[in-house]
């Protein structure tokens, strides 16, 4: 049962960054490869903060969203000015950048050993120890990212992001800030996924760099163009499927090496399947 | 040179040909075999190039042209490509482990020519005549060919060419084949210099994306001073910082270009 509780947890973060990711991909219609820098940050603010500087949960939880939100804002001011394949590239080494910082920043990251004994979270008294509290923790978050989003897509500014991501051209002459809309989303989109990464740190206890590599990214992407893009549903059941098939290769047995292979190679090849016979994804409104 | 085949291959078909990376990996592993199964060194270079070739016109078969046919923008090739070259990287990974190998009968270290400052390996000067020369047979395939005058229309305007009858699938095939067939004997050459691992192509490929961009796309001289460039700022970087963020700032100065100079030092 621990072992359901845990997959669905993952399911949760996962989830958390795949909605957010396609609010920046699917909505605003940025290609970006430098989701999992933002989610390291997070997850280095909670790390960082709750085992050196003694502080809850929550409030490094807010530092790191804040840092996250802000440096996506700037690292969004330089993207939309690229667009296209450029723009995907940049954001890719961006990603690269940011895990490089993680690995050799041994000062403040102590590097590839990673930072260990980080506390399971305790707000306002309720302490979140085992894994079934940490999953009603995980689900609320993932609950109120959810609803989030889907509001913000359904009112007028989700509206207007459609229409940039249709034709940014035809959106300037419509007389909206186009830049300013994207980069909005951009920051918000790094700001969620931070929140993803302060649940991920205070649920494994560890953090290091290896989790937060462009490999990541390409993850998370993989699974927001399966599950559908421009679709909240979509994005989670792109999450459920991608976590839970791999999951069953545990049962094979194999080692973890080969294990960690073999399940890079089938992303891999979900990704060119889905691409080729169903480019819109499972759920999806909007292909690329 | 990885460089120039990307170049010649992003130049033409307009989007990023990630898988260029899994390519010149597969490439070089066949070498590995080849020469293991007893075939002579020198021997791994045309082997490298024809497979990478080989594998070129594969995915331009598989995957390039049905996505193309239908429409889709770049952006789809660009992650189509980057699938492909994880599916591949993996599939090698667990085919070979992931520890680094050495093609056997690779001079290495071996003591060669002493110019004034600077001593070079064998490996180092067959590196720098081949690059030299075969740079040289690119040149002269494009500008003096008539296959190659097509190349270089189709790179100028896809459709204008489509028009004046020039076969644009069979151009980009001939792309294909002749750009993943370079990288091919790039790898070796570079497999000499620092073994050959699964993870090979993905860090070579990003450089040669780099040096692309920094030297001008669609530019042949642009990919190889933008290789030189690369490889003399990262070098000289580790005078002053430690070598572990040679990646981080190759990206740095790759986000610079993007923002002040996006047609790179020698535009098109």
């Amino acid at each position: 049962m621990d072992y359901i509780y845990h997959l669905l947890v993952l399911v949760g973060i996962y989830g958390i960054l795949a909605l957010s990711l396609n609010l920046v991909v699917g909505h605003a219609g940025i290609l970006s490869v430098a989701h999992a820098a933002f989610y390291g940050i997070g997850a280095y603010a909670t790390a960082i903060l709750t085992t050196r500087a003694q502080a809850g949960f929550l409030s490094s939880m807010v530092l790191g969203v804040l840092v996250a939100g802000l440096l996506a804002m700037t690292i969004g001011l330089v993207l939309t000015k690229l667009s296209g394949d450029y723009l995907a590239l940049a954001s890719f080494g961006f990603n690269v950048i940011v895990f490089g910082i993680f690995l050799n920043w041994d000062g403040l990251t102590r590097g590839p050993l990673g930072i260990p004994g980080i506390p399971r979270p305790a707000i306002l008294g309720l302490a979140f120890s085992s894994n079934l509290h940490f999953l009603a923790l995980t689900f609320l978050v993932t609950a109120l990212v959810y609803l989030i989003i889907q509001y913000l897509t359904k009112v007028h500014f989700g509206r207007v992001l459609k229409a940039i991501r249709e034709d940014k051209v035809a959106a300037k002459a419509c007389g909206y800030d186009a830049d300013r809309y994207q980069v909005v989303v951009f920051a918000l989109g790094g700001a969620l996924a931070a929140m993803a990464g302060s649940l991920y740190a205070a649920y494994i206890t560890y953090v290091d760099p290896s989790t937060f590599s462009v490999m990541e990214s390409i993850l998370i992407l993989t699974m927001i163009i399966v599950g559908g893009l421009a679709n909240a549903k979509g994005s989670l059941l792109g999450v459920f499927l991608l976590i839970l098939l791999p999951e069953s290769l545990r049962f094979l047995g194999l080692p973890g090496t080969i294990a960690a292979q073999t399940q890079q190679m089938i992303f891999g090849l979900v990704l060119i399947l889905v691409i080729l016979y169903r480019p819109r994804g499972l759920l999806g409104e909007f292909r690329l | 040179m990885v460089a120039l085949g990307f170049n010649l291959i992003y130049g033409t078909t307009k989007f990023f040909h990630m898988a260029h990376g899994a390519v010149i990996t597969v490439a070089v592993f066949g070498a590995y075999l080849a020469v293991e199964a007893g075939a002579p060194w020198l021997f791994s270079f045309p082997t490298a190039a024809i497979l990478a070739g080989a594998l070129g016109w594969g995915l331009e078969t598989a995957i390039y042209r049905p996505l193309r046919k239908r429409g889709a923008s770049s952006l789809v090739l660009l992650v189509a490509s980057l699938a492909t070259l994880i599916l591949l990287q993996n599939l090698l990974a667990l085919a070979f482990g992931s520890q680094t190998r050495v093609i056997p009968g690779t001079p290495l270290g071996q003591r060669g020519y002493d110019l004034p400052g600077v001593a070079l390996t064998p490996n180092q000067v067959t590196i720098i005549l081949t690059t030299a020369f075969l740079t040289a047979l690119l040149v002269a395939f494009l500008q003096g060919t008539r296959l190659g005058k097509a190349v270089r229309a189709v790179s100028d305007d896809r459709e204008v060419a489509e028009v004046v009858g020039i076969n644009v699938d069979r151009v980009l095939m001939v792309v294909f084949v002749v750009g993943s067939a370079y990288a091919g004997v790039a790898a070796v050459l570079v497999g000499g210099e620092t073994g050959i691992q699964p993870t090979m192509g993905m860090s070579l490929l990003l450089k040669a994306v780099i040096a692309s961009i920094i030297g001008g796309i669609g530019n042949i001289y642009g990919s190889v001073a933008g290789g030189l460039l690369l490889g003399v700022t990262e070098n000289l970087g580790i005078w002053k910082v430690p070598a572990e963020w040679k990646d981080s700032i190759a990206f740095a100065i790759l986000i610079l270009f993007l923002l002040f100079r996006p047609q790179g030092i020698f535009s098109k």
